[in-house]
């Protein structure tokens, strides 16, 4: 039997899909079978960051209402083959449409078959959130280092423990180590001190991200990107392994004199 | 909230829902409806009782009442409840203050953001109290944790209602009628708690030291 993790944050833009896209490719890299599910009907998009939009026949509420067989909605990624599958949102469709019964049966037909499937909730806490969350066995919560998006983070933690999803875990995404420096950017303690639950891994701000997404290779493949090596690492955590978090500090001239002088 | 045809209280016997008049039953669901539609599952598996302060209900339509949250998890219990009959609604509590006879809630968890929590009596949080997130009750506020966001102590006019928080920093602070804010600017806070309380008819925050 297969874990089921859904990926939410409640506020938009702060890296859902690209989290969805690279824990389930770094998952898939360390030999674990993964189906990624984006339930963001309307506005699907993590077919795009994994590269396989021209590879889509069917969508996810093809499967739910029954217009074609599950194994043929699954798409297969590039790189990882069968290891890697994904089930794209429905592009045209409303999304009230989709009912958290038959996302649960869906959910529990997958895993079955695979270690993890991972969920990409939609932003917003309605309905298309609501269905995100059923079915999910666990929840990663997805958080810049900014007001705002920790506010919603700690909305959507309450909305969980409602709906029976226990112990969340958070991923700050985004953060910018100059920044916290400087005391600009809320760092991680500053999160910690508000939301409360163990943090799976911080994420550093990275170009290599928006480069990869718009070539739709998922960064963590990237041995030279810090946002990779974090992503590499958040994969293994998952799968039990304890892996101290990276050191942020920038690693030219400036940083070293820094250090030497404090 | 006065506006409201109904609310629903914490009390010594379980959730009490307070209907102001029985007349309006239609109006009265309506808001009820709205209400718990808001506190999400907050009351999940809670019991009920129902409080008129006017007027009676037809056997119908309490059936319909116990439909309506048994639809959010509660269920309904019959029993009047025999604290609430002897409270007029019209007096204030304010100047009888028999705090030996207040309930207390102990809630053990952190009460987060866009989560509510109102009660009949004084309140103790075992853990945060966090920004967008509100408490509002008749008794005193108390926060082992941070309190961030809205508490509004005395919420009945009781003016010697306090607040304390291991750290006080909310976003807005009520105790009785009287309602105080914090600065736009960033000020340090002190390390230690903090308790709120009513001083020459403003709210002051002083170190807490017994």
């Amino acid at each position: 039997m297969g874990k089921v993790m859904v990926i939410t944050s409640g506020k938009g833009g702060v890296g859902k899909t690209t989290t969805t896209a690279n824990l389930g490719t770094g998952l898939a890299a360390l030999g674990q079978k993964v189906c990624l599910v984006d339930t963001d009907i309307g506005l699907r998009n993590l077919d795009v960051v994994l590269g396989l939009e021209n590879r889509i026949v069917y969508d996810l509420l093809d499967v739910l209402e029954g217009r074609c067989e599950l194994r043929k909605a699954l798409i297969r990624d590039k790189q990882y083959g069968e290891r890697l599958v994904l089930i794209p949102a429905a592009q045209t469709r409303e999304k009230d449409e989709v009912d958290p019964d038959q996302m649960l049966e869906l959910v529990e037909q997958l895993k079955e078959e695979y270690d993890f499937v991972i969920l990409d909730s939609p932003a917003g806490i309605e309905h298309g959130f609501k269905n995100a969350i059923s079915g999910a066995d666990m929840a990663i919560l997805i958080t810049t280092p900014e007001v705002s998006a920790v506010r919603d983070a700690d909305r959507v933690v309450g909305l969980l423990e409602s709906a029976g999803l226990h112990d969340p875990q958070v991923i700050i995404n985004r953060l910018r180590p100059d920044m916290v420096r400087k005391g600009d950017m809320m760092d991680i303690s500053d999160v910690d001190d508000i939301l409360r639950i163990p943090i799976l891994g911080v994420v550093p701000d990275d170009e290599h991200i928006i480069v990869s997404t718009n070539r739709g290779e998922p960064v963590v493949n990237d041995k030279k990107s810090k946002a990779g090596q974090a992503y590499r690492n958040i994969a293994r955590r998952l799968l039990g392994e304890e892996i101290p978090f990276m050191d942020l500090q920038e690693r030219n001239l400036m940083g070293w004199f820094r250090k030497v002088l404090s | 909230m006065s506006q409201e045809l109904c609310s629903i209280k914490g009390s010594r016997e379980g959730l009490v829902i307070t209907i102001s008049d029985a007349s309006q039953f239609s109006e009265v669901i309506g808001s009820l409806d709205r209400q718990l539609a808001a506190s999400q599952s907050f009351f999940m598996g809670a019991s009920a009782k129902v409080f008129l302060r006017v007027g009676s209900l037809t056997s119908e339509q309490l059936d319909q009442l116990e439909q309506l949250i048994a639809g959010y998890g509660m269920h309904l219990d019959r029993e009047p409840p025999s604290f609430y009959s002897s409270i007029s609604p019209t007096t204030p509590v304010q100047d009888s203050p028999k705090r030996e006879e207040d309930n207390t809630i102990l809630v053990r968890r952190t009460i987060r953001s866009g989560q509510r929590l109102h009660y009949d009596g004084n309140v103790v949080v075992m853990g945060d109290v966090n920004a967008g997130a509100e408490v509002v009750c008749t008794g005193d506020i108390v926060v082992l944790g941070s309190l961030r966001g809205v508490a509004h102590a005395g919420a009945e006019g009781r003016l010697d209602a306090t607040v304390f928080a291991f750290r006080l920093e909310p976003t807005q602070l009520r105790i009785a009628h009287l309602i105080s804010r914090a600065p736009d600017e960033k000020v340090p806070l002190p390390e230690g708690p903090e308790i709120a309380r009513i001083v020459e008819n403003t709210i002051q925050l002083s170190i807490y030291n017994h």
